[in-house]
Order: structure tokens, then sequence, then C-alpha cells
């Protein structure tokens, strides 16, 4: 019996050590994460931790030399392209590999592998996208060319090269609090993560929701309220810039009764206000020193660790600098001793959906034959539970993305298929490095070109002084109103038709006005040749416009000032309209009391204005109660843009119903909440919007919130709750480029690091980095060095 | 008392040298255990040296992470355990340090006691 007590401790003591090593619930494993060891303590680097290296890499072919800035920015040197990508993948390994591995995981809908079944649904939705798919396809066109094939081939070498010399103790922490471990890196990994970006930046379409309310609506309410182009836009390619005639004559548009579908019970991903990116060109006769200027700050959600990871690459052949995508190789943003170049969003659809007619459980009907589906098993394991098994029927026009099954997003359970251009084959890798090693215009023209979705408008000045932009993607010869509703998935009129040639994108070439600017807005007025759709935003571009229009002898300094500009075209157009129809008799003293912070209000949405707040929230409420009547046309309405709205405003519309009551009661709504924050405390404008920018687990303690920026999407510095300018760039070009950027976050992703989050006080302020541009007559100091040579020399 | 106290630094040091090649949970778990044993330690000072020694180690061991690092690491973690601040985070990380290390040494002197009186 003593014996039998005497082993009791030793069984408690087992039985705490094993609790503490397993996860229980929700929680991580507690003991191994708090081991002073091996847990989390593992990651606290010191704050004088030197950084200087002697590695010895297997595969390498040559030495390579890393040198890091102050600021943790590698320099790398290396002799061939082989080992210029593999020492790339290697570091972006090195500081990034949790995001790069999760963002991957995501991409592919193997997030319940990790985090347990609360993701089957995102899982489920990625896999039905075809998003591996796409990928597959992608990779397959990204091997076939030697050069992208060397590329991934070394970049996937040389993350694998890092993770195979981690252990439990050097995982990041993140693998640790939700316990799963690092995979080897594939190249159909890095295919992945740029399906990733495409979706984001291509992926939400109205579609859907227009095939309701074209119903729902009269014609001329539909037209008024939904114009298939804006009136009064600055168009991203200017005017007065020659198209050449087109190749291909526009298809003939069937039937309307053949060509669409009719949607009852559905609903749609909802457009945000002004999402989106700047980018702008001046050419030497606008700036001081007589060279361009090139901007660029492209809008995406907020996280930490960053999406972006700044580098240079030099190898024979090769010297450049800007953003890299942890997780792909290559220069995405910057410039190169000749040109530099950036990229916003394009924004024409390139993503349609068909409704499926069922013949069988098995077949559909296509072009009055009944055709098989080809179906996809997809397997989608889940932490703590058995497999789950989705089948995706693949059909002439893509996958059945919604089905009985799969329901939309407002319960729709109709048969969807979609076709979308990142289903097709495209290897943007190449464009990249090509890109990258372009020295001037003809080399940028042929380099872009590979590069197909996400469509991009592609900005370029180069130290000749000529700048150019591109809107560059690959699209499709559409008839009229092609895809712009649900098509009749039956008939073969409505599939897609022939690529227009990449030469036939619109472009510019040192227009007359001097400038190129982009931002998200219409590509090209209605002498383009070719027709598309698409979901535009014009605020930013009017004020880009605006400005740079009135700009002689412009600076990096007035550059940067123009990226952080809150002036709110949105307001300086509908506010006088909406106190034009308050009269002092029909508003409350407390009602009074919000309103004179109005007064004399310069349409500015600094951090600290109340009358943003004002302004954003009355706005707001008028919006919602304009098109609050659409709600009983359709579940879920995709409402009139905020453009359109402003214009339908000033004009006095009758679609807008009773203004004045409408004004008037969406300032008594407001009170409540205008109330609530007062008494907050929250009355500024960036307490009332809080900027944050979080990591990408959400935690609170490894984010930071309530920025103290202005801003909005309304406003070319288009920094909402989380999202904005992801990457802040001004480059003036000449025999030496002075370059400045920065970008909300820091080099190493570890939360234990002080590079984790160094730059966001510089973002927060609006100021820039002065950026270290390595070439052979500057070699600014370095602060670390790595030394790599191969291991088997 | 005094005694004990120079035991924990020695089961402390020798902590320090295994952690070179061991995880804090295990040299935890088996260090104490064998010190008792080994030591002919019985009873409730089990207990005591097991918790003081380990506590000792990962005290030392984390404080090594902890200033060198300028606390942003147990700042981050704090929050994440709710705890308001890192000096009362790095206390119950030790604390829970001490708990297993005591569990270990308790082990270890009630097996002394049990197969010495039999």
């Amino acid at each position: 019996m003593r014996k039998l007590i005497g082993v009791l401790p030793i069984v408690s003591t087992a039985v705490l050590v094993a609790l503490l090593s397993k996860p229980i619930g929700g929680l991580p494993a507690l003991g191994k994460l708090l081991d002073p060891v091996t847990g989390c303590w593992a990651s606290a680097e010191s704050v004088s931790k030197n950084y200087n290296h002697k590695l010895k890499l297997d595969g390498l072919k040559g030495d390579v030399t890393v040198k890091f800035d102050e600021r943790l920015v590698p320099h790398i040197a290396a002799n061939n392209d082989y080992d210029l990508y593999y020492t790339q993948g290697y570091i972006h390994a090195y500081f990034r590999l949790w995001q790069m591995d999760l963002q991957t995981r995501a991409a592919a809908g193997r997030v319940s592998e990790v985090l347990g079944d609360k993701a089957l649904k995102f899982d489920r939705t990625q896999r039905r996208k075809g998003m591996v798919y796409g990928a597959e396809q992608s990779l397959k066109a990204m091997e076939a060319d030697p050069r992208s094939k060397q590329m991934m081939d070394a970049y996937t070498a040389g993350v694998n090269a890092y993770i195979n010399t981690l252990n439990y103790k050097r995982y990041p922490l993140e693998y640790k609090l939700a316990g799963f471990e690092p995979e080897a890196w594939t190249n159909l990994k890095s295919a992945l993560l740029l399906k990733y970006m495409a979706d984001d930046l291509t992926g939400s379409t109205d579609d859907i929701a227009l095939t309701v309310l074209r119903d729902a609506l009269s014609p001329e309410a539909f037209v008024a309220l939904y114009p298939e182009r804006l009136q009064g836009v600055n168009t991203v390619i200017p005017r007065d810039t020659i198209i050449q005639t087109p190749t291909l004559s526009t298809p003939t548009a069937p039937a309307d009764s053949i060509a669409f579908a009719h949607l009852k019970a559905t609903d749609f991903e909802t457009s945000e206000e002004g999402k989106g990116s700047n980018n702008w060109a001046l050419s030497g006769s606008r700036t001081k020193s007589g060279k361009p200027i090139l901007c660029n700050d492209p809008h995406l959600g907020l996280n930490l660790p960053s999406l972006w990871y700044e580098v240079q690459m030099t190898a024979p052949g090769v010297n450049v600098y800007g953003v890299s995508l942890p997780g792909a190789p290559g220069v995405i943003i910057g410039f190169n001793e000749n040109i530099s170049w950036g990229f916003t969003n394009n924004y024409r659809d390139v993503k349609d959906f068909y409704l499926i007619k069922p013949a069988t459980a098995n077949t559909y009907w296509f072009a009055g034959k009944e055709h098989g589906y080809t179906n996809r098993v997809e397997k989608i394991s889940i932490k703590g539970k058995p497999d789950y098994y989705d089948t995706v029927r693949y059909t002439i026009h893509g996958p059945v993305i919604y089905d009985q099954t799969f329901h939309g997003p407002g319960g729709l359970n109709k048969p969807l298929a979609v076709t979308w251009m990142a289903h097709r084959p495209s290897n943007e890798v190449l464009a990249l490095y090509l890109l990258n090693r372009s020295n001037q215009y003809d080399e940028y023209v042929k380099a872009i070109h590979y590069f197909l979705c996400p469509a991009q408008n592609m900005l370029y000045a180069d130290k000749h002084g000529e700048i150019a932009l591109w809107g560059q993607g690959q699209f499709i010869n559409k008839w009229k109103g092609q895809g712009r509703y649900v098509m009749n998935g039956a008939d073969s009129s409505t599939l897609w038709g022939d690529n227009i040639p990449v030469a036939e994108n619109p472009h510019t070439r040192n227009p007359r006005q001097g400038y190129i600017a982009s931002a998200n807005q219409t590509v090209t007025d209605t002498t383009y040749p070719y027709w598309y759709n698409g979901t535009f935003h014009e605020f930013r571009a009017w004020r880009i416009n605006d400005v740079l229009r009135n700009t002689k002898a412009a600076t990096v300094e007035d550059m940067f000032a123009l990226q952080n500009d809150v002036y709110s075209v949105l307001a300086a157009n509908v506010l006088p309209v909406m106190l034009q129809y308050v009269s002092p008799s029909a508003i409350s003293d407390k009602e009074r009391n919000y309103m004179e912070l109005l007064n004399n209000w310069d349409y500015k949405l600094t951090a600290e204005s109340k009358a943003a707040t004002v302004f954003q929230l009355w706005w707001t409420n008028m919006y919602n109660t304009f098109w609050a009547k659409l709600y009983t046309q359709s579940p879920d309405p995709l409402r009139p843009t905020p453009e359109r709205t402003m214009q339908l405003l000033k004009e006095g519309s009758p679609y807008l119903g009773n203004i004045k009551d409408a004004v008037i009661a969406s300032l008594r709504n407001s009170m409540d909440s205008l109330d609530k924050l007062k008494k907050a405390d929250r009355l500024q404008w960036y307490r009332a919007k809080n900027t944050s920018v979080r990591h990408l687990t959400k935690l609170a303690p490894f984010s930071f919130t309530n920025l103290k920026m202005g801003g909005w999407g309304n406003t070319v510095n288009a920094t909402k709750t989380d999202h904005g300018p992801s990457w802040r760039m001004v480059v003036q070009m000449g025999d030496e480029v002075e370059a400045y950027g920065v970008y909300p976050g820091g080099q190493s992703g570890n939360v234990g690091s002080k590079y984790y989050a160094t730059f966001l006080d510089k973002w927060v302020k609006g100021e820039y980095y002065r950026l270290n541009f390595y070439t052979a007559k500057t070699k600014p100091a370095a602060k670390y060095t790595w030394t790599i040579n191969p291991k088997n020399k | 008392m005094k005694k004990t106290i120079i035991v924990a630094c020695v089961m402390a040091f020798l902590g320090g040298i295994f952690s070179l090649f061991m995880s804090g949970l295990w040299i935890a778990a088996v260090l104490p255990f064998i010190v008792t044993v080994s030591m002919q330690v019985k009873g409730r000072q089990g207990f005591g040296l097991g918790f003081l020694g380990i506590a000792l180690l990962w005290l030392v061991l984390i404080l090594l992470k902890d200033v060198p690092n300028h606390h942003i690491l147990s700042t981050r973690m704090a929050g994440l355990l709710s705890l308001p601040n890192a000096a009362l985070f790095i206390l119950v990380n030790v604390f829970l340090g001490g708990l297993i290390g005591g569990l270990s040494g308790w082990s270890g002197a009630v097996m002394n006691k049990a197969f010495r009186k039999s």
C-alpha cells in the first residue's frame, strides 16, 4: 500500500506535465509555451542581437553576401540568378516563415488543418473558387519557362534550406500558440500566394447583385442608379492618348432572354467605399529637378507581419530594390538604376458567373446537349476531426461555386459556375523576372505583357525622362454587357470569346498633360474600342488630378504631402448641399451644436478633426437612408456607388426620394452615435475610426490600434480601419535614383523582436525613410553581414 | 533550511547545464526527482527543494532572455494571458515551473520513504 502511495506523486507529476504539454480547448499547450528554454522565451530576441552570420548552405552554387542596413533591409549580392532567389527564399523564411505558411494554407483552403472546423466554411469557399486549380494551371506555365522555373526552384530550395535548420525551439512563436508545425515549401505554394493576391484584387464582383436589381428596378431607374460608366470622371488613360485600331471586332450580343439568367433569392459580396490604391508619375516638365518622379501607395489589408518585405537584389544583369511578397520570388514594386514602377488595381471585371441548368444528377445542359461534370474531390483535413470531402463539379465554364450543398452568402441555392481569369495559366513570375531587369520602356512593356492576372495599372518612369502606364492584364473581347450579370450557362453565346491582344490594352506614354495618375478609377473613356465593365472608384482620382494639374515644380516633399492628403472631394461636394436642406428651425439645440463644428470646415479628414466625424456619420446615415428602399426590392441589394449618389444629390434627383426629409432624418439618427462618441471622448476623427494594424491572428497584444491618422476611403490618404496604404513609395529618377518609402510594419515577423513594427511610427506620422540603394557608385555602410558559402565546396 | 537553499542552488546550476540540450519542462519534471532520490530527502522537504530549485532555474533562464529583450516579448505575452504586466507574467511562469519541480521533488521524497521502511 505504501508503495502504491509512493507512486501517487509520480503519477500526479506525470499527469500535470502531460496536461501542460497538450492543447486543451482553445488554449495552447501551456507547459510547452511557457517553457523557459524551448517555449515562447526562445522568441525573446535581444535588442542588441548580432545578426552577423556565416552560413554554409546546401545547394547554393557560389558565394553570396547579404548586407543588412540599420532598418534590417537585406541587400543581397549573388553571382548568379539561382543563388539570388535561393537566398531570397532563405531570408523570407528566416524572417517571415509563419506568415508565408499561413497565407498559402489560407489560399489553398487548408486552414481547418491547423485551426479546426471553425475554418471549414472558409476552406470550402477557397476550394470551390478553384484556388488550387488556378494555382496548378499557373504553375504549369511558370515551370514551362526555364527562367521562371529556375527562379521558383531556387526560391523553394532556399525556403526549405531554412526550414530544415529548425527544431521546435526555433519555430516562430505563432506555431507554438496554434500548435502546428512548418511544412516543406513547394513551387505550388508560391503560385498559390500569387493567386491569393489575385483573389484579393479581382475576387469580388457585383454580378449577382446587379442581376437581381436589373429585374427588380425599372430600366430607367436601373441605368440612373447603376450607370455602366460614370460621367465626369478623370480616366486613368488621358483622353488625348491615341488608341490604335483594334484587331478584333466586338462580338454581337445575343438577345437578352438568351444571354442572362434571372435570380431572386440571392446575396453578393459588398463593395466598400473607396477601396484601392494610388499611383502617379510626373514627367520632368512638372518637377523642380526636371526629372520624373514616380509615386505609389497600394492599399491593402493592414496586418502584421506586414504583407511586404523590403529587399535589394543584385546579381549579374540585375540590381533591383523594392518590396517583395514573402512566399514569392522577385521584387513586386520598386526600381532599379534605370526604371521605376508601381501598381494599382485595375478593377476591370475578369470574373463572371453562369447559372447552370442541371439535366441529371451528373450532367448539365450546354448548347442543347448534356455534358458531364468533371469532379474534383477536395479532401479537407480538420484538426481533431475526421477529414471532410467536398466534391467540386467543374463545368465548361469553370467550377460550380454555389449549389444546394454550399449556398451562396444570402442562401442562394441555384448552381452557379464561375469563369475567372485567375483559373487560366499565366506566368506572373516571369513578368517580375523581366521587369526587375528592364532598363528602358520597350523592355518594361515586354516584361509586363506576361502579367495577366490580377490586372494592374502599371505605372512607369525612367531615368531618360519617360513616363508611361499600362492597364495590363489579360482581358476578353466581350460583347456589350457580357458578364455584367449572371449569364445563362446553357447557351454557347455566353462563353468567353477571344483574348484581347495584350498589346491593345489601354496605355499611355508621355501624355501631353505631363503626368499620369491612377487610383482605381475608370480606365478609359468610351473611345476605347473594346467593351468592359468593372468596379471603379473615382474620389481619389478626382483629387489627385486636381492637385497634379496645378503642380509645376514638384519636389519629393510635395509628393509625400499628396500621398498623405486628406481632402475629401465627397465632403466638398455634398456637405454644402446637405446644409442647404437644414433650416435653423428644423433642428434642435443639440443638433445645432454638432452642426457648428462643421462651420468653416476645410473638408479635410485630419486626425484631430471633430467635423470629420460629424460629416462621416451624417453622410453614412444619409447614404443608407437614401437606399434603404432598395431592400424592399432585393434581399440584400448593392447600393449605388457613393460617387453616383453624390451626383444624384447635387442634381436633386427624384430617385433619392424626399431629400430634405432624408437629410434631417439622418442628422437626427446620427445624434445617438455622436453622443456616445463624445461621452467616450472619441469625437476626434482618428478615435472614431480607430485605424488598426492587427496581427494576422487578431490577437490584441500583438496588434496596434487607435493610430493617430486622418483620411478615409474617399481621400488620397485612404487609411481606413483595417485597410490602407500598405507601402508608400516616392522615387525620383535620374543619374542617381532618389527613393523614399515606408510600410506599416517591420522587417521581422517575430513579435519578440524590436524589428517587429519598427516602421509603424513613421508611417503613422506620414514620414518616409530614404532608401539605401547600393550601386557601383554608392555603397552605404552595412550594419550586419551574412557571408554564405555552398556547403559541398 | 540553509542546506535546502544550497541544494536548490546546485539543482538550478545543474539544470542550467541540462538546459543546453533539454527542455525546461523535462528538467522540471525529472531533475528534482533525481536529486531528492539520490540525496535521500524525505517528506515535505522534497516539495520545497524541488519548488525552490526549479523556480530559481526558470527565473534565471527567463531573466537571461527577458532583460536583453527589454521585456518586448514578456509584455506581449502578459497581454495574451490578460495579465497586467510583464513582471506578473514572469512570476506566474516561474510559479508554474516551481510547481512541477515541487511535485517532482515530492515524488522522489515519497519514494525514498516508501522503499526505506519496507
